[in-house]
């Protein structure tokens, strides 16, 4: 139970690679932050400092107000779950859980408690005299994060512990995590590739890309209010759409035409736009799948497409459109509001209309990809 | 068309099997001739050793009369001090050899230090010098410490062990191939770099832990360069590879002790290779592992 | 894609053409492998210039370094506090004055040691001043009235002040190391206390050397072994390339040795040294040592393949009794079998035996005393000494590769030799390459085969006079064993000997090295 501040941390490798770049954040008590970015972008290097596994090249990183930077990993009393769950092969269950107990003396009979309390939490008692060889990838990350848990250290730190489970393992536990979460009650590190794990589990989510953080924020800050183009089509899926456009105004109110159709920027959006000022140029323009709206006749402010590839998803259709010029559109479409009829009629090459409001739209501007309104 | 096709591709088929087992037949015939070839030796030596009618070589293999006698023999000569001394000089090689190899190779697995790279350079460089070449000066400096000679045994084990640290290779290649995570996932739980060592990479190691131990202690069994060189050839100071050697020296020799020689080769060669073929596997985990690491 | 298209800078203009790749791919195979191989022996000179460059930038960042931190040391004295001053004569000062005793108390006992060793009389500095002549006075007629004869008295000792003074040499670069950590320690403390911080105590110093400075501790000792006894005989060797140390300068009972220059490496390149062509002898050892090698490590190698496949075959039953067998040649100390087999194909010997009581020969064939009936001889025993490693790094080569490699070959209308020889072979040659570099060059300096088969002969009658009774089945390395074991031995030569085994072993190394397949295209079997 403790906050975490990093300031400045920098990470230069020995070939003077530059894996983290000018690191700040502060990290409140019992908060759960997730670092989520594409591969290389230096999340799992960031965590790997704050445990002391990766030499510090810059900055300094505390945890409870002191400066750990020459802190070996033991004295930092933190708990890791790895990717790969690091189990010790050679030992059982029982003796994984016990590992870092028995290191600091503790008496076999208050081992014995708390490795026993810890698999009962998560449901490996029967495999206590197991070794992880003969367990399933699911009960494996049980046994890590059971490693992790009995420890009563500072900070949880994970690092991408659900990238190895299938997809419906993954979800159930990520559902456990959340759980677990509540009942441990500490600060939360993890890292993850993946943006529906950073949405579904952080309280704030640091996006982050070669080095740099992008953005850092609640869920919903980051959706709905991306501060960039990367940041915007990372999050959600599938991805945000992006036009090329002219944002320009007439009598005072703000439009925008992509594809050669106009479409008014109207709602909180186009307030938002008055109030700065922003003046009239080139932008890229972006709707998330979500929020366009499958039209099957022509009519005002819609743009005329063709359907290209049509994917079934179940409760939804994810819709692969070709604009007028060429652009590839996705369109997300739940299938409850669509007739027999109409479902007949999206197929392969048929003609489509898309259309969106003001109020969905968000804006960057050509040069630095930055959001017009953060 | 089709049916053609089939018909080709059936007896084609049939053709296969008659083939497979022609050339199945063909490959045992091979196998038992490698094999025989293989063995010739090895059964030559044990038989001569048993034969008790002359000591020189002859023209024939089994031996007319059958004893122990070479054996018994063997008893009045140095050989018993010879086995003694190979021995004490394998078991201590075997031991600090391992200890040491495995420092060597376990560091620079794990630890990225400054000079790590350039360290391995350089011992890949001094690699290429003949390892003889040293040999003058190392007989020097032995003998102004009083190793040589009669005393070679802690001679031969010091030369041995001192330098064993460049034969890091396999199992570098070993410990390169335990994940790093474990490490990791240990010294976040608490254990400093030595518990890690001690309990978690250590008992992970048994097989390249035997196959270094086993490497070291049949080398001293062969080794003859340096033995003969640092023994002088003193009587009591040698080892079996430069004592048996010097049996069979001039032709007169090999006249007198040619049976002799035999019976003390098994002798030698029974246990080494006993042991051998009991830790097999661990030596061909090793050996492959080192060669397809590089 | 092979870097073999692009053609190096200094080629250009040159015989050679230069193709692009498509324009290669058009081409016939033959010229295709004439244009790789043309191209791959072009590329050696450049090799060669780039291993020289790698080394002359390495020793030019060594120097730089050494005189960068000299300069450094200036700044630390001129920017220091006293303590710091100090500790520039008394080593340790700063550290103990700052609270660091242990650090400081080695330092201390090092510096002490370390003048104690250079000034006592016959300490570090005595050896150093004799070392550029290794010795004065050599030993001097006079008379034992115990004996009541004249002998010869020795006076300085070349070898002990050639070995001391190297040793010496080793000290005084330790020495001058360690007072500059020394320094660099001073520095750093004065730095850590300046931001506020507190200096690691001797406890925790005991502590980081099971922890973050562990990899130290478990450096120390095999390290300490490998400089003692292997690089300090290196360079003891080298120097002594450089003398005329032999039977009769052994530098102390019957005349000194002294410097002589290069005078040894001519004597190995001259074709008339009293007689003696020993350049011609080099050369003849040189090229049968590269015969040796070459056949040792390919015949070996194939045939181990070919062992390996027909032990994996499909269908082939009892395959660990075959293996098993096999290995007995590893399992059974060389000098034994060698030892025996060399005798079993001597004239008196049983194969010979068997021969005639067969009636295949009338005569016994001499299979040693035959120059190229011995050559051909140590490489077929060779083969039955070698096959199992082979065999044993096939097999487990063997089961890795992928099955659906061989599948896809097989859809393809691939035969079975075809799937061996773009298959099989292409990943063995692949995953081995390195192994059959270094197999290639300790095959070079295999001594105990040649040394236990034939002792180096049969005589080279060429070469009598040479030193060390020169044999035509004598490697470089048995060579040199002889020249330094016989009566009369020549260690100078046998260093120059020595040296020029190294050189070329590097210089294969360095050539081959780079471009084997698994360094050039690491990725193309993965």
């Amino acid at each position: 139970m403790a906050s975490v501040k990093l300031t400045n941390v920098k990470k230069v490798y020995d070939n003077h690679v530059t894996a983290v770049h000018d690191f700040n954040l502060d990290i409140a008590d019992k908060e759960f932050i997730v670092f989520v970015g594409p591969s290389g972008c230096g999340k799992s290097t960031t965590l790997r400092m704050i445990a002391g596994l990766e030499e510090i090249s810059g900055g300094t990183i505390e945890i409870d107000g002191e400066v750990v930077n020459d802190l070996q990993p033991k004295d930092r009393n933190i708990a890791m779950v790895f990717q790969n769950y690091a189990l010790y092969p050679h030992m059982t269950v029982y003796d994984n859980i016990a590992f870092s107990l028995r290191l600091k003396k503790m008496p076999e009979d208050e081992v014995y408690e708390r490795v026993t309390k810890a698999a009962e939490i998560l449901g490996i008692t029967e495999y206590l005299l197991r070794k992880p060889r003969a367990l399933s990838g699911g009960q494996r990350q049980r046994v890590a994060i059971g490693r992790a848990m009995v420890r009563d250290s500072k900070v949880f730190l994970m690092d991408e512990p659900l990238s190895n489970l299938d997809a419906k393992l993954r979800n159930q536990m990520r559902a456990e995590i959340i759980l677990l979460r509540q009942k441990l009650d500490t600060t939360f590190i993890y890292v993850t590739h993946d943006q529906t794990e950073a949405m579904t589990l952080g309280d704030r989510i640091v996006i982050m890309k070669d080095g740099y953080i992008q953005q850092v924020g609640t869920p919903t800050e980051v959706f709905d209010m991306p501060k960039n183009l990367f940041v915007a089509e990372f999050i959600g899926a599938p991805k945000m759409n992006i036009m090329d456009t002219k944002l320009f105004k007439e009598g005072g109110n703000y439009y925008v035409k992509p594809f050669g159709v106009k479409i008014p920027v109207d709602g909180e959006k186009g307030e938002a736009l008055k109030s700065r000022g922003v003046s009239e140029q080139e932008i890229k323009l972006g709707v998330r799948p979500e929020h366009m709206s499958l039209f099957f006749e022509d009519g005002e402010n819609r743009i005329p497409c063709t359907l290209e590839v049509n994917e079934m998803m179940g409760s939804e259709l994810h819709l692969h459109v070709l604009a007028p010029d060429g652009t590839s559109l996705i369109i997300r479409v739940p299938t409850i509001n669509l007739s027999t009829a109409q479902k007949k009629q999206i197929k392969n090459g048929a003609r489509l209309y898309v259309g969106f409001t003001g109020q969905v739209m968000h804006f960057f501007d050509r040069k630095e990809n930055n959001n017009l309104l953060v | 068309m089709s049916e053609l096709n089939q018909a080709g591709n059936s007896k084609k088929h049939m053709g296969l099997k008659a083939k497979q087992r022609l050339s199945n037949s063909l490959v045992y015939v091979m196998l038992v001739i490698i094999s025989i070839v293989w063995l010739i030796p090895f059964v030559c030596i044990v038989l001569q050793s048993f034969r008790m009618e002359s000591t020189g070589r002859v023209g024939y293999v089994i031996p007319q009369v059958w004893g122990l006698g070479n054996y018994t023999r063997l008893l009045e000569t140095n050989f018993p001090r010879w086995y003694l001394n190979t021995l004490i000089i394998a078991l201590v090689v075997a031991i600090l050899q391992t200890i040491i190899v495995l420092c060597m190779s376990y560091t620079l697995s794990r630890f990225r230090f400054k000079i790590r790279k350039g360290l391995m350079q350089f011992m890949l460089i001094l690699g290429m010098f003949p390892g003889i070449l040293g040999m003058i000066i190392l007989y020097r400096v032995l003998d102004d410490l009083g190793l040589t000679g009669l005393h070679a045994v802690p001679g031969l084990i010091l030369v041995s062990v001192a330098s064993s640290g460049m034969g890091y290779y396999v199992s570098k290649g070993f410990f390169d191939t335990i994940p790093k995570s474990l490490d990791e996932a240990a010294r976040v739980d608490g254990a400093n770099r030595m518990q890690v060592l001690n309990k978690i990479i250590l008992p992970l190691s048994k097989p390249i832990v035997i196959y270094t131990v086993l490497t070291g202690f049949m080398g001293p069994w062969a080794d003859f360069v340096f033995a003969r060189y640092i023994s002088q050839l003193k009587p009591l100071g040698m080892n079996v590879a430069v004592g048996l050697q010097s049996w069979l020296a001039t032709d007169t020799m090999v006249h007198d002790n040619y049976t002799l020689f035999c019976a003390g080769g098994v002798v030698v060669a029974l246990p080494v290779a006993i042991l051998f073929m009991c830790l097999q596997k661990y030596y061909v985990e090793g050996v492959t592992g080192g060669a397809v690491k590089g | 894609m092979a870097p073999t298209f692009l053609f190096q800078e200094h080629l250009k203009g040159r015989s050679m053409k230069k193709y692009t790749e498509l324009e290669y791919l058009r081409l016939s195979k033959g010229k295709k492998f004439l244009y790789r191989l043309l191209s791959s022996l072009a590329s050696i000179p450049e090799k060669l210039w780039n291993g020289i460059k790698g080394i002359g930038r390495f020793f030019a960042k060594f120097f730089l370094g050494i005189v960068h931190s000299f300069a450094n040391l200036g700044k630390t004295f001129v920017n220091g506090d006293w303590k710091t001053k100090l500790s520039y004569f008394i080593m340790g000062f700063g550290n103990i004055s700052r609270g660091q005793v242990l650090r400081g108390l080695l330092f201390l006992l090092f510096e002490v040691v370390f003048i104690f060793y250079m000034v006592w009389p016959q300490g570090g500095l005595y050896w150093l001043k004799m070392l550029p002549s290794l010795g004065l006075q050599g030993p001097e007629k006079g008379y034992d009235e115990i004996l009541d004869q004249h002998i010869l008295i020795p006076h300085d000792n070349s070898f002990r002040i050639l070995l001391y003074g190297v040793l010496t040499i080793f000290f005084i670069v330790a020495f001058v190391y360690t007072w500059r950590a020394n320094i660099r320690q001073n520095e750093i403390a004065e730095k850590i206390l300046a931001s506020g911080k507190k200096l690691k105590s001797g406890k925790q110093d005991l502590h980081s050397l099971v922890d973050d400075n562990f990899h130290k501790t478990l450096l120390a000792l095999p390290l300490t072994g490998i400089i003692v006894f292997t690089v300090m005989p290196i360079i003891f060797m080298v120097l002594v390339a450089f003398t005329n140390y032999d039977a009769q300068h052994n530098g102390y009972t019957n005349a000194l040795f002294s410097w002589v220059g290069l005078e040894e490496f001519r004597t190995i390149f001259s074709w008339d040294v009293g007689g003696v062509n020993y350049a011609a002898t080099f050369g003849e050892i040189l090229t049968w040592t590269l015969i040796w090698a070459f056949f040792a490590t390919f015949t070996n190698y194939f045939l181990g393949i070919f062992v390996a496949m027909m032990i994996n075959k499909k269908g082939i039953k009892i395959k660990k009794l075959w293996r098993t067998i096999l290995v007995l040649t590893i399992a059974i100390p060389q000098f034994i079998s060698l030892l025996y087999v060399s005798k079993m194909f001597d004239k008196n010997g049983i194969v010979n035996g068997a021969l005639q009581s067969l009636g295949l020969t009338t005569s016994a064939i001499d299979f040693w005393g035959t120059p190229s009936l011995a050559r051909i001889m140590v490489i077929v025993i060779n083969i039955w000494i070698g096959i199992p490693y082979v065999m044993l790094i096939a097999t487990g080569i063997l089961m890795n590769i992928p099955a659906d490699l061989y599948e896809s070959a097989r859809i393809d209308g691939a035969s079975g030799w075809k799937q061996f020889t773009k298959i099989t072979l292409p990943y063995m040659l692949f995953i081995t390459g390195p192994y059959l570099l270094t197999s290639f060059t300790s095959n070079m300096n295999n001594f105990n085969v040649i040394y236990l088969l034939t002792g180096g002969g049969p005589t080279n009658a060429a070469a009598s006079g040479a030193a060390g009774a020169v044999g035509h089945t004598d490697l470089l390395i048995t060579w040199l064993f002889k020249i330094t074991t016989q009566n009369e031995p020549k260690y100078g030569l046998a260093s120059v000997i020595g040296i020029l085994v190294f050189l070329v072993v590097a210089i294969i190394s360095l050539v081959v090295y780079s471009r084997l397949p698994s360094v050039k295209n690491e990725e193309d079997f993965q």
